[in-house]
């Protein structure tokens, strides 16, 4: 079975149907480009953007960081390394040395999510470029950023999860899944026991 | 024809430069303009408006590494490159781009001109059969054997389309012929011929829709698969250089090369028919660029069906009726057609 279909003679010349495929051509030429130039063009950011990871320092200086590890701990990458102590101020702990390593760091968000304290937040910073491996371990002195610059961040994390929204009701869950373990270890120990008996 | 040395060495190294920027200036008119009909930027980051650009990639070229194919040829793999290019760069030579003084801008103003850049030109495939051949490579040597049987198949209408041309003319010297379109274009008198040449011209070097030596679905490459650094350069400025002098001799047999439309080339002042030649070569070269990325390649018994039972039978009839038509319009003796 033939699929195609027999030109005409006008059609066969081909020459008009090049015409109007030059005249289609010629058009794009003057339409507008999609390419960003990109370091004149920055890429546009929003509060939703996920930047690079930055801490949240208060207004006197000091990071809002209280060096519990949990975003350290919750790092899937192992990108975060803390060396916690103490402080006078009220807080009594806080970061010695907070480094995150942006060779490893695959700015998943969880360190954010992890946060007890609002100390860390993925920022709108996307320009991760050095000369040196060492340039891309970042220390507290860069890391630091003024707690202003995250109010959009902050205020657009808390509305992400519903739980964050309900604070009891956490830690209802927690509560829950804490008497499930409970339980199911006190099962697992008794069938343990009926096991070494028989 | 006594020239003294020193003015030929100037003439060649002028000559020389002019089509070198010509050719360079091409791959960045293609470059930006292909990057505009895909609604992009192109390079342009190196220099104003990516002008350096050239230089750029030839820096580049220059310090690639040269590699030589297991199995290769090594003196024909070698010595390919420079037979694409050297027959291109030659072909450069008769091309006239103005009238000084009543004298040709022309670096060689030959008696046979047209026959010489037909005769040199052709050649230019060798160097293409030779570079597929050598690299032992079978996208390379089936590159090589479609650039011989396309270039086989369209030189004949080619030359049968300026054939005509030059009957009405009746002079090789390209000049001459400049001349001779004084008052009308050979366009005018010859629009089959025009035509035919504008396809052929295409094919003859190697360009899309009839880039068959070096398709890339099909053939990686095709015959500079095997190349890289700056015997790579050397092919692509050899088809560059073909495009330059195959735009320019369209504008010259067809478009009244350096002829300003209603103004006789004695009166025009130098520069103005110089700027109108390269108005016409220029944009016989964006058409290059601009059909590139219009039409989609033939397949190659549609380019062989093209060449063979379209182009030739038009560039015949054409002939045949050019020939009449002189003949039965009065005596014309040879050379004196007008």
């Amino acid at each position: 079975m033939r699929h195609t279909r027999r030109l005409s003679p006008a059609e066969r010349l081909f020459l008009p149907a090049i015409a109007r495929g030059l005249a289609i051509t010629l058009r794009a030429i003057f339409r507008p480009r999609f390419t960003r130039q990109y370091p004149e063009e920055p890429i546009p950011v929003t509060p939703v953007t996920r930047g690079q990871p930055r801490l949240v320092q208060f207004e006197d200086g000091s990071p809002a960081c209280v060096s519990c590890g949990l975003c350290e701990y919750a790092c899937p990458a192992y990108a975060i390394t803390i060396d916690g102590g103490e402080t006078d101020r009220f807080i009594e702990r806080e970061p010695k040395r907070f480094e995150i390593d942006m060779l490893r760091c695959i700015l998943c968000g969880f360190c954010e999510e992890a946060c007890p304290k609002d100390a860390i937040f993925m920022s709108q910073e996307l320009e991760m470029a050095a000369a040196t491996r060492e340039d891309h371990i970042l220390g507290l002195d860069r890391l630091l950023r003024p707690r202003a610059e995250f109010a959009e961040r902050m205020e657009y994390v808390r509305g992400i999860h519903e739980r964050w929204k309900d604070p009891s009701a956490l830690q209802r869950r927690a509560h829950e899944r804490w008497t499930e373990q409970a339980r199911r270890k006190e099962q697992e120990e008794a069938a343990g026991s009926a096991g070494g008996q028989t | 024809m006594d020239v003294p040395p020193l003015r030929t060495a100037v003439t060649i190294l002028v000559g020389f430069g002019a089509m070198m920027s010509l050719a360079a200036g091409m791959t960045l008119v293609e470059r930006r303009l292909s990057a505009f009909i895909q609604e992009r930027y192109g390079p342009n980051r190196v220099g104003p408006f990516g002008l350096l650009q050239p230089l750029a990639d030839l820096i580049k070229f220059v310090f690639k590494e040269e590699l030589l194919p297991a199995g290769a040829n090594p003196v024909l793999f070698k010595l390919a490159p420079a037979l694409a290019a050297i027959p291109a760069m030659l072909t450069f030579a008769a091309i006239p781009f103005g009238f000084y003084d009543g004298r040709p801008i022309v670096v060689a103003d030959m008696e046979i001109g047209v026959l010489y850049i037909l005769a040199i030109g052709s050649l230019g495939v060798y160097g293409i059969i030779l570079g597929g051949w050598a690299s032992n490579n079978k996208y390379s040597l089936l590159g090589g054997l479609r650039a011989s049987a396309q270039m086989v198949s369209y030189e004949l209408s080619l030359v049968l389309s300026l054939v005509a041309v030059l009957a009405v003319t009746g002079d090789m010297n390209l000049s001459r012929i400049v001349l001779a379109q004084d008052s009308l274009w050979n366009v005018f008198t010859q629009p089959l011929a025009c035509l035919v040449f504008l396809v052929t011209m295409f094919a003859e070097t190697n360009r899309h829709p009839f880039d068959f030596a070096e398709c890339e679905p099909e053939l990686v490459g095709g015959f500079h698969t095997e190349y890289s650094g700056m015997r790579f350069a050397l092919f692509f400025l050899g088809e560059y250089i073909a495009m330059v002098v195959m735009a320019a001799l369209m504008a010259v047999l067809f478009f009244g090369g350096c002829d300003v439309p209603f103004l006789a080339i004695a009166d025009t002042p130098w520069w103005a028919g110089a700027l109108a030649m390269l108005a016409k070569t220029g944009f016989f070269l964006v058409l290059y660029v601009w059909v590139r990325w219009t039409l989609p390649r033939f397949r190659y018994d549609q380019l062989m069906w093209l060449g063979w039972r379209v182009l030739l039978p038009l560039s015949l009839l054409n002939l045949a009726v050019t020939g009449a038509w002189l003949a039965l319009s009065g005596p014309a003796g040879p050379g004196g057609a007008h």
